[in-house]
């Protein structure tokens, strides 16, 4: 259980998917402008790398990896380089489901998130999420604890620069930073904080 | 730019025809793909096991990581200098893999020393690390070590691929004064700031990567509990009783 | 079929230059920030990334006027995760210690918006010669880009150009220590952000679209 606590710690905060590993930065640019969007789409976020983790997980373990297939009666087929595929599919489709879900629910939300909702099939943090969780070999269980902290992170991430966003209105932010240069600035500064909490001395 | 007939557009969208070009389009991309797998799936095999070599010549110190040696030289500096062996935890040498059996390294520089190389196995910070960590006849200095996979964050945990961490670890000792087996163990800070009986069994830490320093040390410590066996062995008959000929 | 030089030209201009993918249309930071510690790893990302956005671009336009629209996405998703798994096929087995370090960035072409937003802006409405030049302007505009960020941060952070020292022993015995920021997340974003500012502050560049 604390082997399981300290992923979840450390996936939202030292491995940060963002700040850290610079993963979900498109939306993370455009959306921040607007707490409450920036928070609805965070908890999309969170919602669907909880769910695309351990099915990922079940489909590579079940039928791609290398021996995956002995319970079929193919213990040598490796189908690991079909993983892109299997896993970009499987994200798309449970965007999909995500967004009917939101939309039957939640009409206000759904016309606030507009074309972001069906752009987390291509938010590189859900698959990033899925990829690293092969590389790193996790099992079942730590796979969902890593896409819920992956997505606590990440939405974590997006609330803050939305918050941040909002007072450098306020700033006299000279005119070449503005917009993009800006928020750079402030996810370096950000990622510096996040990094805090490792303990580093530099 | 030609306009497209307005009776072409209700059939491209029909039922049947989107069936049609889906099945098409999945079909041309599992050809590409599977063309592309299995034809390097060579080629990809070769270079693991190049990886593998080049990382047991380092920890052998048999190799200068600085120059790149050839695909050729790498094979005939393995060949010549490291012998391969499947062991059980006494020492006896197996002829195939089972559950309990371990693996072991052989390696003979050109001065005629003879050492061992065992495999590490450990958990990291995000994922697993593995390594070789290569002794010298004595079954307790450490002669080399080196890292063949990793997930650590780059730049914090990730140095432990670096020359300079790696090369902290030769001399070290897995006895203590008192002939106890404490491993290596990677130091919070300086090994340096450490008492003096323990420096011996300590290497630098790296700054910003405790979490990492600590698992690889837990990692390393049970990893050389599992050979401790064989490396008692070791130091009692010396090399050559083990060498299969 | 094919058009006259200027045509051509002017569409290389517009990828690498006028509309450059990153400083401009703010496509593709994740990576950008992701393999710029090393040149190597950058310069190789790039490649990879040109090939993929002009040949799944180029194949894309050829079939835009049978792609039935209810799973466009879906296809031009396809065709650039198995453009994608052949690139990384091809780097594991050609270029295996650069795709090692490359990790997952690879396989995160797929989701790089630079290729998606070239299939869904250009592709589908230009014919493919023209989407393939259009790939490759996009792809040099990016590498562009990658590379020298990368070249700021080797230098900075380790002293180094393509794994070459370059920074004479002298001054480092004489006080001077690499930079380590710069091979950590924040470098990477400082260095972006004080590009987009120099770039912006350049006379004749448009600014971003908001």
């Amino acid at each position: 259980m604390g082997d399981l606590l300290s992923l979840f710690i450390n996936s939202v905060f030292i491995g940060n998917i963002l700040l850290a590993y610079f993963l979900g930065m498109c939306s993370f640019i455009a959306v921040s402008k607007n707490i409450e969007t920036a928070a609805g789409l965070g908890f999309a976020v969170i919602f669907v790398l909880t769910v695309t983790s351990p099915v990922n997980w079940i489909i590579y373990h079940g039928l791609l990896a290398p021996g995956a297939l002995s319970w079929a009666g193919f213990p040598d087929l490796d189908l690991s380089f079909l993983k892109f595929i299997t896993f970009i599919a499987v994200i798309a489709a449970i965007v999909q489901a995500v967004e009917m879900i939101i939309d039957k629910y939640s009409p206000l939300l759904y016309a606030s998130l507009g074309v972001f909702l069906p752009l987390i099939a291509v938010n590189c943090a859900i698959l990033g999420t899925s990829l690293f969780m092969v590389e790193r070999n996790y099992t079942l269980v730590e796979s969902i604890v890593f896409g819920a902290g992956s997505g606590t992170g990440w939405m974590l991430a997006i609330v803050s620069m939305a918050a941040i966003r909002k007072k450098t209105l306020y700033a006299d932010v000279p005119k070449g930073l503005e917009g993009f240069g800006i928020t750079m600035i402030v996810a370096g500064l950000m990622a510096m904080t996040f990094m805090m909490f490792s303990g580093i001395t530099l | 730019m030609s306009e497209t007939l307005p009776e072409k557009t209700p059939d491209k969208n029909s039922r049947i025809n989107v069936i049609k070009f889906a099945l098409l389009v999945s079909f041309i991309c599992s050809l590409m793909i599977t063309a592309a797998a299995s034809g390097l799936k060579g080629l990809q095999q070769e270079n693991i096991e190049l990886d593998k070599k080049i990382n047991l010549l380092k920890a052998a110190n048999l190799i200068d990581p600085n120059n790149k040696p050839s695909k050729a030289e790498i094979k005939t500096l393995y060949d010549t200098h490291i012998q391969a062996v499947i062991v059980d935890n006494q020492g006896k040498i197996l002829d195939a893999d089972s559950k309990a059996s371990l693996h072991l390294y052989f390696y003979k520089t050109d001065k005629g020393n003879l050492g061992y190389i065992l495999p590490i196995n450990s958990r990291g910070l995000w994922g697993k690390i593995q390594g070789y960590l290569a002794f010298e006849n004595d079954g307790q200095t450490v002669s080399g070590f080196s890292i063949f996979s990793h997930s650590e964050t780059p730049g914090l945990g990730g140095e432990i691929e670096s020359a300079w961490f790696q090369k902290n670890f030769k001399g070290k000792k897995i006895l203590n004064s008192q002939n106890q087996f404490v491993s290596v163990g990677i130091a919070k800070g300086k090994a340096a700031d450490l008492p003096k009986s323990e420096q011996a069994n300590h290497v630098d830490g790296i700054s910003g990567a405790t979490l990492t320093g600590k698992y690889l040390s837990q990692g390393i410590k049970s990893t050389l509990a599992q050979y401790e066996p064989l490396s008692i062995t070791f130091r009692q008959k010396g090399l050559t009783a083990k060498k299969k000929e | 079929m094919l058009k006259d030089k200027t045509h051509y030209t002017e569409l290389l201009v517009k990828g690498i230059w006028k509309e450059n993918p990153v400083a401009y249309q703010v496509l593709g930071i994740c990576s950008a920030l992701a393999v710029t510690v090393q040149m190597s790893t950058a310069l190789v990302m790039a490649v990879a990334l040109t090939v993929v956005t002009a040949f799944s671009s180029m194949l894309i336009s050829s079939l835009r006027k049978k792609i039935p629209s209810n799973i466009r996405i879906i296809v031009e998703l396809a065709i650039i995760a198995s453009l994608v798994i052949v690139t990384d096929q091809i780097l594991k087995a050609f270029l295996y210690d650069i795709s090692k370090q490359l990790s997952i960035f690879v396989g995160l072409i797929i989701t790089n918006c630079i290729v998606l937003g070239r299939a869904e802006a250009f592709a589908l409405a230009n014919d493919p010669i023209d989407s393939f030049v259009d790939g490759i302007a996009n792809g040099i505009g990016y590498g562009l880009i990658l590379v020298f960020v990368a070249f700021l941060r080797e230098l900075l952070g380790s002293g180094k150009i393509f794994g070459l020292p370059v920074i004479p022993r002298i001054l480092f015995d004489a006080g001077y220590q690499n930079m380590g920021l710069m091979v950590l997340a924040p470098g990477a974003f400082f260095i972006i952000g004080l590009l987009v500012w120099l770039k912006n502050s350049l006379p004749g560049i448009s600014h971003e679209k908001k």
